[in-house]
């Protein structure tokens, strides 16, 4: 008797579990969008740092980087970058590749204006000043 | 082969596994662009090679999930595909598409590939997983919604089975947090929590209902064993699946400037998600050992056995290795992650749809199983593949171990690149490994064309 | 409703019961199979019982070990709670998980209506938690309290709100078994359903008189 009714009751344990766990999701998402604002500084996000964004992601940046952790293992965590090495290096780093070093890991020319510079370095920048929970654990990312 | 309809799998399963070998192709690229570093530089640099491995493992993956739902649901619904010929014409848009897509990473720089394809119109590429044009993400949405509609169709006209309905869900769902991908705010740490919700979602969330329908359909056929019990522990499994991996996205919470509280939810809920793939496991055991009959499928008994344990030790032990928030403080973006993310994805997805493969290629192509000789084949690609895996794995591990210590600790800390220097024999290591996985890959090819033995027929 | 002597002897006290009585036999039997069964209620249920406990265990040592790197902080958030608004809601608990003794109680001697009757009121203390602890949360979300104020009322907020949301989902169930031995559906000898969410409301409860202590009194 108690066999007949398992499959249904596992049925419903399954969607009352989902709608359950779905509805907290919500409800903590709502509640980590209103915090953010605390913690990302937003207020900060100028022209400069939007076309900043833009420019690390038409250049697949996150293809050999980490931001925050998150992308490809390749070459250094970028999040704090901006602080580890300063504005001024980025952009001289960047209008440098590739080094042609031999068997080094290459990073191609991609050959930015001055202002796209400024950009991606306003972008790393804000970057570097989210409120990460003090992530990561030292200065070498 | 109970519908003639179900045919239309066939090509969707040899796309994929074409595909497939694309992925590992470029994979062998990147493992030895990480010992010698300029290699194929520039024509192939690191981040296009890696954006083609990324984007080959999801559309094989894809193009087998279609090929799974073909083939599974007019047998579940026991009627013929609402539509063959739709498949049909969706298969090669997604393959033309998918072929232009990669086609694109390679011959142009992608920023003009961004700029030929409308990124201004809305800005979706640039993300990891997600590096695809406007255009192909558009397109993936509109085959997704032709297949999803053919087979949904089907389902409704005839038989409703827990496996059609759950695996019905899990590709619904899949579809939906897709639409996610459109969403890219210039915000980055929003930008970052709404990412996840198609990537964790997916892996941790409605593909795992797909692969438990995929493995609870083949049990049936392989074992013989009830359909109320096996479709009773498919419910229970899925349940835990979405009781812990809903709340378990936070574990992607930790660093990326969200609330701390998720530091906490993550942790807590996301220790929990290696239960399910216990208890597939515990559950394909179990079901095999019981099984009414002999199937003469040995290959697909194997690769279902195969796919609990190894996304067990994937996807669970090495995935609860790094997912508590102290511990996650010093590996987040290291070499344990990219240990864990191979181990887990060649366990639970590569594993489940070449399970699949290997149960229905014969059927389709007119026998219950293959010759004594290729399954024997088969069987050898298994071991190499996923021996090779687990190699690959131990070694990302301890490198990953090896550039924390040098990297995040202690109070002299090395540079990133000074760090890969040191773990170098790793990434050699690792390659070897990559490179008998390869050899597993085409024995695995070879045992579709070994002629010898007879096949085995359908009773 | 149909009293039976002999039956009424049977379940409060077996060892009183003449031989010679058909259905004081029938009692009997029933309750000694029922000794040796299993744990009331369906296999399954069991299993995510377990794994509800898991969780909830894990947060509740989760909390003893914040508690103990944070004490300080911890006492003093403590002494903004609502401990009587805890107590009470103990008690109504409590009293909830009595009725749905008496409800099970009802429908192994056969009496459906009775049984949901019982359910009912069980529902409606349920109810009377759920508004003491919006009356609470109300209370503290309007002081401007939230998630991130601090760990301690991350914790409290987590555990109330997760709980709270077990207390509804037992109220779903508890209604649904309301409504179907309303209509008939149960029966002395086959209700599994009502054993199984009797289980479920239990360790609501249950969780509740840990909580409550855990995070409201000790200090």
């Amino acid at each position: 008797m108690s066999e007949t009714f398992t499959k249904a009751m596992a049925r419903n344990i399954f969607y009352g579990g989902a709608v359950f766990f779905f509805l907290l999701f919500i409800a903590l998402t709502f509640d980590t969008v209103q915090t953010l604002p605390k913690r990302d500084h937003r207020e900060n996000i100028t022209d400069s740092v939007v076309r900043g964004k833009h420019i690390w992601e038409t250049r697949d940046c996150v293809g050999c980087h980490t931001i925050l952790g998150e992308g490809a293992y390749f070459a250094p965590e970028l999040g704090n970058v901006y602080k580890r090495r300063g504005g001024d290096f980025i952009k001289a780093w960047i209008k440098s590749q590739p080094t042609g070093a031999p068997g080094r890991r290459q990073m191609p020319q991609f050959n930015l204006t001055d202002q796209q510079l400024d950009d991606l370095v306003s972008f790393l920048k804000w970057t570097s000043e989210i409120n990460t929970s003090n992530w990561p654990p030292n200065i070498e990312g | 082969m109970q519908y003639k309809s179900q045919a239309v799998a066939k090509p969707y399963f040899i796309a994929a596994i074409g595909l497939f070998i694309g992925q590992i192709l470029f994979g062998l690229i990147m493992g030895y662009q990480y010992v010698v570093g300029d290699f194929l530089f520039p024509a192939i640099p690191f981040n296009v090679a890696r954006m083609v491995h990324t984007n080959l493992l999801i559309v094989w993956t894809l193009f087998a999930f279609m090929g799974a739902g073909y083939y599974l649901i007019p047998e579940e619904a026991e009627t013929e595909l609402f539509s063959p010929k739709l498949a049909i014409i969706m298969f090669w848009i997604f393959l033309v598409a998918g072929a232009l897509t990669i086609v694109g990473y390679l011959a142009v720089p992608y920023a003009t590939l961004a700029r030929m394809t409308g990124n201004d119109i809305l800005a979706t590429m640039g993300r990891e997983f997600l590096e695809q044009p406007l255009p192909t993400k558009v397109g993936i949405v509109i085959v997704a919604l032709a297949f999803l509609f053919n087979i949904s169709l089907t389902v409704l006209k005839g038989r409703k089975t827990s496996i059609s309905l759950v695996l019905l869900l899990g590709l619904w769902g899949l579809a939906v947090f897709f639409l996610f991908s459109f969403y890219n705010p210039s915000n980055l740490v929003l930008d970052k929590y709404f990412w996840w919700w198609t990537v964790h979602l997916w892996v941790e969330g409605v593909w795992e209902l797909i692969l438990g329908a995929m493995l609870a359909f083949v049990l049936i056929k392989i074992t013989g064993v009830d359909r109320e019990v096996i479709e009773k522990w498919l419910y229970v499994i899925i349940a835990m699946t979405l009781i812990t991996g809903i709340i378990g996205t936070g574990h992607h919470y930790f660093w990326i400037g969200a609330p701390e509280y998720w530091q906490w939810f993550g942790s807590v809920f996301s220790a929990l998600e290696p239960i399910p793939f216990f208890m597939m496991t515990v559950f394909a055991f179990n079901m095999v050992n019981r099984r009414r009959r002999e199937h003469p499928n040995k290959a697909a008994t194997l690769w279902a056995l195969g796919t609990g344990v190894m996304s067990f030790l994937g996807a669970g032990v090495w995935g609860f290795m790094h997912t508590l928030a102290p511990v996650n403080f010093y590996t987040h973006g290291t070499q344990i992650t990219a240990a864990h993310g191979h181990m887990a994805f060649y366990g639970a997805y590569a594993m489940v749809n070449l399970t699949m493969i290997s149960y229905a290629m014969p059927m389709l192509r007119g026998r219950s199983a293959n010759s004594g000789p290729a399954q024997t084949l088969e069987m050898w690609s298994f071991w190499l593949m996923t021996v090779s895996m687990v190699f690959i794995t131990l070694f990302l591990t301890a490198a990953g171990i090896l550039q924390i210590w040098l990297q995040r600790m202690g109070s002299n800390p090395m540079s990133f690149m000074d760090t890969q220097d040191q773990v170098m024999l790793f990434y050699w290591l690792r390659e070897i490994a990559g490179l008998v996985f390869f050899v597993g890959l085409v024995l695995y090819i070879w045992s579709f064309f070994c002629k010898k033995g007879e096949a085995r027929f359908a009773a | 409703m149909q009293h039976n002597n002999a039956s009424m002897r049977g379940v409060c006290a077996p060892h009183l019961l003449s031989k010679n009585t058909p259905a004081a036999l029938n009692n009997n039997t029933i309750t000694l199979r029922e000794v040796h069964d299993t744990p009331p209620g369906d296999f399954a249920i069991w299993f995510f019982i377990f794994a509800e406990l898991l969780a909830f265990g894990i947060f509740f040592v989760a909390y003893a070990f914040a508690r103990a790197r944070n004490v300080e902080l911890f006492n003093q958030s403590q002494q903004h709670l609502n401990i009587a608004a805890g107590a009470i809601n103990t008690l109504v608990l409590i009293t909830s998980s009595y009725f749905v003794v008496r409800a099970v109680a009802a429908i192994k001697q056969n009496f459906s209506r009775e049984c949901a009757r019982w359910i009912a009121a069980a529902i409606g203390m349920g109810g009377i938690f759920l508004a003491i602890k919006l009356f609470e949360l109300y209370a503290k979300f309007s002081a401007g309290i939230s998630l991130s104020t601090n760990t301690f009322y991350m914790f409290y907020l987590s555990l109330s709100i997760f709980h709270f949301m077990h207390v509804i989902l037992g109220m779903v169930i508890l209604t649904a078994i309301m409504l179907k031995a309303r209509s008939g559906g149960y029966s002395a000898k086959s209700h599994t359903g009502v054993e199984t969410g009797a289980s479920y409301w239990h360790m609501v409860d249950m969780l509740w008189i840990i909580l409550f202590p855990l995070v409201y009194v000790i200090h």
